[in-house]
């Protein structure tokens, strides 16, 4: 799925990347300059243009980072779903974590006839538990939550995007555990053959499992009846199942969430997942607010060279403009080259930003408040707003220099040394 | 002309580009100091008088997990505690709000009461709460923000627990480190969830400082090898232990604020040399006059030191009269409460601006020094 995506934002990044270059180009010949004149500008004052480009570059990775890092939350509860599953929790809780099912519930759904059935005949209803488990860190940073899912064999059908790397699965009865693998590098115990205190027992893990980038790849796994009585636990947290097809879905659906008996909610697992990215959005607000203040420096940094580029080429404007070139051939003139500036420091700092891509680190989930384990996604798409952000700057610092140079009279112009 | 003026001269002689040198530097020591300051907020709670003394028990297994509220009298047996009470999240919602920024917590009000020492009550009386039992006890900050006044009612959605609240504004009290929070009775969420077998944590208060310690270290052994094993710390651990979940942000964080740093030193260090490009010429003259090289050298630190200082107290200052003076938690919806912009911040924030001149006049000094006087006089520029 991801591979397809990307194909295609590759192949934008690199139409927006040409249009760019023709825009630059054919803005050049419209002007009638010849673009190796600004090309060679910037190379000739390289101590200056290269500063420019650093400081330009710095503030570019550093907003693609942030963003990357707000996508890879969305990402890995966004990719997380089956479109044909249908997820239960109680009414008014915003989790699954902090939602209660009662058995009576669990009975009352699984009669339920538009639920599929399997090749054994089985409905295809998993009733699921959520505890949060507190369990150290690696690196000894003290203790963290992580989510434990106590789940059936109904449950792991499922979910055929998650598949066993390691090991085995657990057996029920047995009190072993199944631990994603992006989570078991972040925890004690957590490795193949380890074992996590849980109250007064001792759970054993047999092996990892990968869930694809999606939300899972946060969770350990269990047995779903084993965990309620480790936990003593009455009651479930969530119900997933998948109803025979999209009409039996919406039927089902509406049946759950309008059942005053049940006060429970049904919802697509995949909309569900959507829904809880609110981790994400402080991220976001920050890396705007971070990207607008850094680049008023920027645009400062950038205007800097520009005014010191127009003032040391006096004499070369005045001459331009006594060969026949218009004032607005000039202005033009220092735009490319402000934007041209800004477009290296540009690629130079999406270079920087992509060394992160696929970076894998956790962060505390505000909903279920464990912690949530995500890997940084340096997409071409946002290498492309990078890119675009850098020539913003570029051209907003050479503005003013640009209308500067377009403004100083032919005669002084040539006179100055 | 003196000294001083023929620098400031210099400095002032290209008014433009000193004006963009001051603004950028300023703009970034601002965000230097803003960014400083989140991390702050985020990493260190604040420190309350009480809270060594606090001591706050929870489920071994997680926070999240519930225990017993049989353990209540193993607890009030053991040497050395003052009181202690009850003390579940509630979690829930207030009135149509999407997300609420303040916690609601079910107490027992009596022990409580020598537990929120530093919060006096100012309006309303706390026995007044302590009689009814739908009533609660609210932060002065939430009634400010909500506009509540005592005798209001207050609803509540509950999203852990399958039950709403409504409750009777009966007192309100100001001075702890969060005067957000709201707290009711236990035995209301108790009748409302037709469990009262069960409790959230337990919320202690030991005798002295001394005796802290072994009250912890004792309210864990009492629970060992039972079924709901208890993990007892001070408020202040506590605390630590909420924020250590936030590890990563605060390395994300300090990664943003050294290319923030970096981009300071660039922007200073191309303004120095440009100016010092400039004037080639000039310093050529100085040299052939007789001016030492340390002369040439002290004129073009004072300069950029003077730039960049300025940029910095200007952003600094900035910063710190706009998080000082503005109303941090009306304008993140209650996320952030205090943002002290401390001495210290500032003192970072203006060492990095200071260092930052002397960088960037470095390099400019360095090929002056090096250029004879004859090379001098013939550069153009």
């Amino acid at each position: 799925m991801r591979g397809g995506t990307t194909g295609i934002e590759w192949l934008v990044l690199v139409g927006l990347v040409a249009a760019g270059v023709g825009a630059v180009w054919g803005l050049a010949t419209l002007a009638g300059l010849p673009i190796q004149y600004n090309v060679r500008n910037v190379l000739v004052r390289w101590r200056s243009s290269l500063t420019t480009i650093l400081g330009i570059g710095a503030v570019v990775a550093v907003f693609v980072v942030l963003q990357a890092v707000a996508r890879g939350i969305e990402a890995s509860s966004g990719n997380t779903g089956d479109d044909r599953n249908v997820l239960v929790v109680r009414r008014g809780s915003q989790a699954e974590s902090g939602s209660l099912v009662t058995r009576e519930h669990f009975k009352t759904l699984s009669y339920m006839e538009e639920i599929a059935r399997n090749e054994a005949g089985q409905p295809l209803i998993s009733a699921e538990v959520i505890m949060i488990v507190s369990v150290p860190r690696v690196d000894g940073t003290g203790e963290a939550n992580t989510l434990l899912r106590g789940l059936t064999a109904r449950g792991m059908e499922l979910r055929p995007q998650v598949s066993l790397v390691e090991g085995r699965w657990f057996e029920p009865g047995k009190r072993e555990i199944v631990v994603a693998q992006r989570l078991a590098k972040r925890f004690q115990g957590f490795e193949l053959g380890g074992t996590v205190k849980a109250g007064l027992t001792r759970l054993k893990v047999v092996g990892h499992f990968d869930a694809g980038g999606s939300a899972f790849d946060s969770e350990a796994w269990m047995d779903s009846d084993e965990c309620r009585a480790i936990f003593e636990r009455d009651q479930y947290s969530s119900i997933l199942l998948r109803p025979r097809d999209t009409n039996a879905m919406t039927v089902l659906t509406n049946r759950i969430d309008t059942d005053k008996r049940l006060a429970l909610r049904a919802e697509g697992e995949v909309q569900y997942y959507k829904g809880q990215t609110v981790t994400a959005a402080p991220i976001k607000i920050i890396a705007g607010l971070l990207g607008v203040a850094m680049s008023i420096g920027a645009v400062f940094a950038a205007m800097n060279t520009m005014y010191a580029s127009v003032a040391s080429r006096t004499r070369e404007v005045g001459t331009l403009r006594v060969i026949g070139y218009s004032r607005k051939s000039v202005v033009v003139c220092f735009l490319i080259e402000g934007a041209c500036l800004a477009a290296l420091g540009g690629i130079f700092g999406c270079a920087l930003a992509r060394l992160t891509d696929g970076f894998s680190t956790g962060t505390l989930d505000f909903q279920s408040f464990a912690e949530t384990v995500f890997q940084f996604q340096v997409t071409p798409m946002l290498m492309a707003k990078g890119l675009l952000f850098a020539v913003v700057i570029g051209v907003v610092g050479s503005l003013l220099p640009a209308l500067r140079a377009a403004r100083i009279p032919v005669i002084s112009a040539l006179k100055s040394v | 002309m003196t000294v001083f003026g023929f620098i400031l001269k210099n400095a002032l002689r290209n008014t433009r580009r000193a004006l963009l040198t001051i603004s950028s530097v300023a703009v970034s020591s601002a965000l230097l100091v803003s960014l400083m300051t989140l991390e702050r907020e985020l990493t260190v709670p604040p420190e309350a008088e009480g809270a060594s003394l606090r001591i706050i028990a929870r489920n071994k297994v997680s926070l999240m997990q519930p225990l017993p509220a049989k353990q209540l009298s193993a607890i009030q047996r053991i040497p050395g505690i003052v009181t202690v009470t009850p003390f579940t999240y509630f979690g829930g919602l207030y009135e149509n709000e999407e997300f609420t920024s303040f916690a609601q917590f079910a107490v027992d009000p009596v022990p409580f009461q020598s537990i929120i020492v530093d919060g006096p009550v100012i309006d309303g009386s706390y026995e007044a709460w302590v009689k009814n039992r739908t009533g609660c006890l609210v932060g002065a900050d939430t009634m400010k923000r909500y506009n509540l006044k005592v005798g209001d009612q207050m609803r509540f959605r509950g999203t852990f627990y399958p039950c709403d609240l409504d409750l009777k504004i009966e007192a309100v009290y100001q001075g702890t480190v969060d005067d957000r929070n709201i707290f009711f009775h236990h035995k209301l969420l108790d009748e409302l969830t037709g469990d009262p077998g069960t409790v959230g944590t337990w919320y202690l208060r030991a005798e002295s400082v001394e005796v802290a310690d072994r009250v912890i270290q004792q309210v864990n052994d009492t629970f060992a090898n039972t079924s709901a094993e208890v993990r007892a710390e001070s408020e202040r651990a506590f605390q630590m232990g909420f924020v250590s979940m936030w590890g990563n942000v605060s390395n994300l964080i300090r990664g943003v604020n050294l290319v923030v740093v970096f981009t300071l030193v660039l922007v200073a260090v191309s303004t120095m040399s440009m100016a010092v490009r400039e004037r080639f010429r000039e310093l050529a003259v100085l040299k052939a006059l007789g001016f030492q090289r340390r002369d040439l050298f002290g004129f073009i630190l004072a300069e950029g030191f003077g730039l960049s200082v300025i940029g910095g107290a200007v952003g600094i200052g900035g910063a710190w009269a706009f998080w000082t003076f503005s109303d941090i938690q009306q304008m993140t919806n209650g996320f952030l409460i205090v943002f002290e912009v401390t001495p210290r911040i500032v003192g970072m924030a203006a060492a990095v601006a200071s260092v930052l001149g002397v960088v960037s006049s470095i390099g400019p000094a360095i090929s002056v020094g090096r250029m004879s006087v004859v090379e001098g006089l013939k550069t153009l520029d």
